[in-house]
């Protein structure tokens, strides 16, 4: 590393009078960041203030970003600051958790999966029609299976004796407003992304932010976040998006945002009890005596330590909440403007006996979406416990 | 663990006498420590019955006790004897070679201390005795582990079951981790007398009363309602040495018991142990790296480095004339005695040793002949025994018959003549120290 | 409590010229016990009750005692990681106490602190090159590079290898992870370091090397250490003075020579007798502390070392041997405690009898006769009149009047120990020891004696 003739700067040449002069300046890094969110902020403003309202938000493209979208880049963002660049960041520890990581081969093959799942729902709605109904198109059978003929008004692909095959046109086939479900899957990919990943950071931000700081200060401010959790914990949200949905109709803008601001209280606890026993290790006592502020201690040390529970309760939270978008759009009480797994499967569930594709086929993106995170969260949490390394017997 | 032990055939059937645990009342009392032999209760050969003094004299005369078998150990066969234990862990960086090949054994009524660093496989080899290791990764590949006529390394999981607290109990480092922290002492006592005894809650409560008396707890019946939490770490200590003794074992290992207390509370149970064992007759296998204790409690030492043993005979020739360069270097880091340094070098990968002598690349006195072929024979160091029924015995080239010990001494006297060459050079800039893998 | 007694004038030969740069005065940390909402203050925990001492530059103090001591409390509260409740600290002149929180944190930079266990003094998510570099970032060396020149710098000064910056702790043994907490003090270039505990947690090899490392860099940096031990082995290695703690108050300090081979105070010659020696034909040196250390929230009267010190001193009017005399005021402390169960020792003889027979039955003189077991007091006193105060006590207490057994001890077996506080005196040339039989100029007990003095 360092070239032994040359001489180098050891600890006794920094001139600590001189840094103390020198105003804080800041690292590149943070100017980076800095700047992301700057720009961020400020084509949210261009939106929302200065464009003439209605007109599309990139009028060349004829791209329009609603609230929703505008949520999911800021999560986007925020992931890549907060776990992609990290992990670029610090090679080392990454490969060794991806050494721990890869010995599940389950969690291997669902974080592809999941991969594939985000790659296709994020490309996939920038290019496809939503898609419509078309009666004369209904009940298609997906392809390479068949249906009787009497059941599709038209059939798209041959039909021989009886029956009417599936073909590439609709690969997943149809539902009966001739909606095509792949189309339909594709978009409920991104809904279900939305869904997991912006509820999950909204979560898991406040979570972090108040439990961290409930056990780092301790004393009064503890006693009065922790029991304000205790009274959002025991307040129905369900009843509340009922009610708005009562109100102003459904709309997975206000479903994301009402659970993701009111479903941190368990995980502020497990954060903050966690941070607990943190703040007694001796490297939070050496940080201090180094004369490390609140700030720096919570932000350097408590809060990378609880990034186990974090992640581990985020794994168990994404599936739920993407479980939950999709019953509620089951019920009815979803965003009738967005094409949702929940959704399609309502649509077939009259249509079971003869058109069993409708249903079933995004039951089984959900079902395979759901393990796939809690396969995942599992090989996580082995992956990232520190002490649980293999250097030992 | 069940309540009602089936009748194993590996040892002898138990009488029916409902055993009693010797309290310090039964006639052995304050001065129990001055009079070892006349009072104690011991049992042998298996027999589980501890002999009340009324009973001692019609009981079999198979039923030697304690005294009788260490002053003629020649005649009476080993408590313990391991032979060529192996045992290895697979782990992600390959197989590690814990404790590769060692023997030692075991008097009954002794107390053998096994020394040696982290990672010398003294912990290990205490818990391969009964299998205590986690498996896998942890397993015996080679050896005979024979306590009391049984060869436990070829022993099921069930079999060994019954004779771990049964008949060989374990103490450890940590108090805290072994007690039930929602449990009163009491609660935890009494389960582990009833675990192996079949009787009924107050006279296990009794019992319970005078073990914790025994261990020199004061007021024993109230202690007996307290919380872990509630005792200090020298009376959890205790705690866990009665919980050892609620079965009347015939073998206890204790390891690093005594690491994590203060000097004085350190002797209280060094004592203890002491007292117990002359009362109980049990044998003790005694797991430390702090040579001061093994001098203050050892009858027999081995000491072990990179999963060998390095040397073993009775604790006065060891301390008096330590002859393995290992065994040396480790007397020379107590403080106050030698230079200040340690043992420069570090222990070699566990996972690959090294061929010929494990110590070969840190000892001072190597030659050639150390780096080639297997670990040493063991070879008798000569020389005047103190205690002549153990034999002192080194597993160093410089020991074989043909070579000549003394080279050591002269090579000692050379390195003194020349001055303090290490100290100053050698902790700055050399990157010594142990082991580039955290193994403890 | 060292009230009135200069600690600077405890060196030994000629007096020192230059200041000291640190000195420590009626430092007290007091923890309050709460109960209820309102948190009011129930009782406190003294866990330093006023220590003095000093640290020269250049020197190495230690400060020795059994766990719960308070030595560790000290250590951080006076350098304010927790703030002390009372006293003052000076370092280099200045009277740290006071300083504010922009003066406290150009302090860190002077003195810094090694800690015990190796295993939680490291953040496990920060490589070791990031723990070191850690302090020069809080201190405000923003430039990644320069800290990295740095941390090599200093890995290599504490004889491990560059490359190991990049490392996490884990894949560090303990005394590798001793090295760094090392290299992260003196990454601020200190003048000072307190080490609480360091070498404690590591096996007796390294322990030497550390402590040899420490020795070296105190040599070339011309560092003071503080250091915080239980190990008396390790305390007489390295250290120049010697602070001896029990129950929150300095009870010896001298020089390491003086204090190792002349103990003054009870207490440092019990602990000295029970570090194991490496010599088997030297077992049991006699002198065992009984008992715990008494909790720091309601210490013993007087002398806080009574409940324990073998070399208690006894009542004037009565000759005992030393150890019976102990035995006897562990008698007299227990009932005092109300935990003498007269109902439990009756128990006690019925469980080896007859079954038939009931607690009832057990006779004045058995009971008594097993009471004295239980303190292991023998069945006759040698002096004839303590026999008859003991024998009275005896048998107000199976009669079921403990009170009157307390008061008539307590009367007629009294000693200074238990009501005058005995405060540090110099008891020779360059040691001051508080005990009051330095004070009254009591001989020597038997038991001093048999401490070796090599
Ligand atoms: S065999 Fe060789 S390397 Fe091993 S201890 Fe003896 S002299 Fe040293
Ligand atoms: S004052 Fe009394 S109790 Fe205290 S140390 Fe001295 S002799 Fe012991």
């Amino acid at each position: 590393m360092a070239v032994d003739n040359e001489p180098r700067e050891t600890f006794e040449d920094v001139d600590w009078d001189d840094i103390d002069e020198t105003t804080r300046s800041f690292s590149r890094k943070t100017i980076v960041t800095i700047g992301v969110y700057v720009l961020f902020a400020v084509g949210l403003l261009y939106d929302y203030v200065l464009k003439p309202s209605r007109a599309d938000t990139i009028e060349p493209l004829g791209i329009s970003l609603q609230a929703l979208d505008w949520l999911y880049i800021l999560t986007l963002l925020t992931i890549l600051v907060g776990v992609v660049v990290p992990l670029y960041e610090n090679g080392r520890m990454t490969r060794y958790y991806w050494q721990q990581f890869r010995k599940n081969r389950a969690a291997v093959a669902s974080l592809l999966y999941l991969g594939v799942i985000f790659l296709i729902g994020s490309i996939g709605p920038r290019f496809l029609e939503q898609p419509t109904v078309d009666s004369s198109n209904a009940y298609q059978p997906p392809v390479f299976t068949s249906a009787p003929n009497w059941l599709p008004v038209e059939c798209a692909g041959e039909v021989a004796g009886g029956s009417c095959h599936g073909t590439w046109a609709h690969p997943f086939g149809t539902t009966h407003e001739g909606k095509d479900i792949l189309v339909s899957v594709i978009y409920g990919m991104e809904v279900s992304m939305q869904v997991g990943l912006i509820a999950a950071l909204i979560t898991i931000t406040i979570a972090a932010i108040v439990g961290v700081s409930a056990a780092y200060f301790g004393g009064w401010i503890d006693a009065a976040l922790m029991r304000y959790v205790d009274i959002q914990i025991t307040f129905p949200t369900f009843f509340l998006y009922l009610m708005i949905v009562y109100l102003y109709g459904g709309s997975l803008f206000s479903m994301i945002v009402i659970f993701g601001l009111l479903g941190w209280g368990g995980i502020a606890r497990i954060v903050r009890s966690e941070a607990l026993q943190r703040r007694e290790e001796e490297y939070v006592l050496a940080a201090k005596n180094a004369g490390a502020s609140g700030y720096w201690t919570m932000r350097r040390h408590l809060l990378p330590n609880v990034s186990n529970s974090v992640i581990t309760a985020v794994t168990l939270l994404i599936p739920g909440l993407i479980l939950f978008e999709a019953s509620l759009a089951f019920l009815g009480l979803g965003d009738p403007t967005v094409p949702s797994w929940g959704e399609v499967i309502a649509s077939g569930r009259n249509d079971l006996p003869n058109a069993w594709w409708v249903s079933t086929i995004p039951g089984i993106f959900l079902f395979f979406t759901i393990l796939a995170f809690n396969f995942v969260g599992d090989a996580l949490r082995d992956a990232l416990d520190p002490r649980a390394e293999g250097g030992d017997q | 663990m069940t309540t009602n032990r089936p009748d194993n055939t590996t040892h002898p059937p138990q009488t029916d006498q409902t055993p009693s645990i010797p309290t310090a009342n039964d006639g052995s009392t304050a001065t129990s420590r001055s009079t070892p032999a006349s009072t104690i209760n011991a049992n042998a050969r298996g027999n589980k019955t501890i002999v009340n003094s009324n009973t001692s004299t019609d009981s079999p005369a198979h039923d030697s006790t304690a005294a009788e078998a260490s002053s003629d150990a020649k005649t009476d066969e080993m408590l313990l004897t391991v032979e060529n234990l192996k045992t290895v862990f697979d782990t992600d960086d390959g197989t590690v070679h814990a404790v590769d090949g060692i023997d030692f054994t075991v008097q009954r009524g002794e107390t053998v201390c096994i020394v040696g660093e982290s990672g010398s496989g003294k912990t290990v080899t205490s818990e391969s005795i009964t299998q205590l290791f986690k498996s896998p990764p942890g397993s015996i590949a080679d050896g005979s582990v024979v306590f009391d006529g049984i060869d436990l390394a070829s022993r099921t999981e069930d079999e060994l079951t019954d004779i771990r607290g049964a008949r060989i109990s374990h103490i450890f480092q940590n108090p805290q981790g072994a007690l039930n922290p929602v449990y009163t002492v009491g609660w935890q006592l009494i389960e582990a007398i009833q675990l192996h005894r079949n009787v009924d809650d107050d006279a296990a409560r009794e019992d319970a009363v005078d073990l914790l008396n025994r261990v020199g707890i004061p007021e024993a019946s109230s202690r007996l309602d307290d919380y872990p939490h509630e005792l200090s770490g020298g009376m959890k200590q205790r705690v866990m040495i009665a919980m050892a003794l609620a079965c009347q074992p015939d073998l206890l290992i204790a390891d690093e018991p005594t690491t994590a207390l203060d000097v004085t509370i350190q002797a209280q149970i060094l004592t203890l142990l002491r007292e117990l064992q002359a009362d109980f007759g049990m044998s003790i296998v005694f797991i430390t790296h702090d040579l001061g204790v093994v001098a203050e409690i050892a009858d027999r030492v081995v000491v072990m480095y990179a999963g060998k043993v390095m040397e073993r005979g009775s604790v006065y020739d060891v301390f008096e004339s330590p002859s393995h360069p290992y065994t040396k270097a480790l007397l020379e880091c107590l403080p106050g005695r030698g230079s200040l340094g340690g043992i420069p070098g570090s222990l070699p990968d566990p996972t690959a040793p090294p061929t010929g002598c494990r110590f070969a690349d840190r000892c001072p006195y190597a030659v050639e002949e150390c780096t080639v072929g297997e670990q040493p024979v063991f070879e008798s160091v000569g020389g005047e025994a103190r205690d002549e029924d153990i034999e002192h015995e080194v597993s160093c080239v410089h020991y074989r018959s043909a070579a000549d010990p003394s080279v050591l001494d002269q090579l000692d006297a050379d390195r003194s003549s020349v001055p303090q060459e290490r100290p100053s050079g050698r902790t700055v800039g050399t990157r010594d120290g142990e082991g580039g893998v955290a193994r403890e | 409590m060292g009230k009135g007694v200069s600690p600077v004038s405890d060196q030994s030969g000629a007096a020192r010229t230059e200041a000291p740069l640190l000195s420590v005065r009626n430092l007290t940390k007091h923890y309050p016990i709460t109960t209820g909402l309102r948190s009011k203050e129930v009782g406190r925990v003294r866990a330093v009750d006023g220590i003095d001492f000093d640290v020269y530059p250049g020197e190495t103090v230690g400060i020795v005692g059994e766990s719960g001591c308070g030595k560790s409390t000290a250590a951080s509260s006076l350098i304010r990681l927790e703030e002390p409740t009372e006293g003052t600290v000076r370092f280099d002149g200045e009277d740290i106490t006071r300083y504010d929180q922009a003066e406290l944190k150009a302090f860190r930079r002077r003195v810094q602190m090694i800690f015990q266990d190796p295993e939680s003094s490291f953040d496990p998510r920060m490589s070791i090159g990031e723990a070191i570099a850690e302090p020069l970032a809080v201190q405000g060396l923003t430039d990644a590079s320069r800290r990295r020149e740095i941390v090599v710098d200093l890995l290599e000064r504490v004889g491990l290898a560059a490359g190991d910056a990049d490392r996490y702790p884990h894949e560090l043994s303990g005394g590798q992870k001793q090295r760094v907490g090392l290299a992260r003090a003196l990454s601020m270039n200190p003048d000072m370091i307190i080490a609480d505990e360091p070498v404690s947690a590591l096996d007796v090899s390294i322990q030497s090397e550390i402590l040899a490392l420490m020795t070296d860099l105190q040599e070339s940096f011309g560092l003071s250490i503080l250091i915080i031990s239980h190990n008396l082995a390790v305390i007489r290695q390295i250290c120049d003075r010697v602070a001896v703690m029990y129950l929150g108050e300095i009870v010896e300090l001298g020089t390491a020579s003086e204090v190792f081979t002349n103990p003054q105070h009870p207490y440092t010659r019990a602990l000295l007798a029970s570090i194991p020696t490496a010599d088997p034909t030297d077992r049991g040196t006699g002198i065992e502390l009984t008992g715990d250390v008494p909790s720091p929230s309601n210490p013993p009267t007087g002398c806080r070392f009574h409940t324990r010190c073998p070399e208690l001193i006894q009542p004037d009017d009565y000759a005992f041997e030393q150890s019976v005399w102990r035995r006897v005021m562990d008698l007299r402390q227990k009932l005092d405690g109300g935990t003498v169960d007269v109902d439990a020792i009756r128990e006690g003889v019925v469980t080896e009898r007859e079954p038939s027979e009931t607690p009832d039955d057990v006779s004045a003189t058995e009971t008594k006769a097993r009471l004295r077991d239980e303190f292991a007091i023998p069945q006759s006193l040698g002096d004839s009149r303590a026999e008859s105060v003991l024998e009275a006590a005896l048998d107000d207490l199976v009669s079921g009047n403990p009170a009157a057994a307390r008061e008539r001890l307590a009367t007629e077996f009294a000693t200074p120990c238990e009501s005058q506080s005995p405060t540090l005196e110099d008891a020779t040339a360059g040691q001051t020891a508080s005990c009051l039989r330095l004070e009254n100029e009591l001989p020597p007990t038997e038991l001093e004696q048999t401490v070796r003095s090599d």
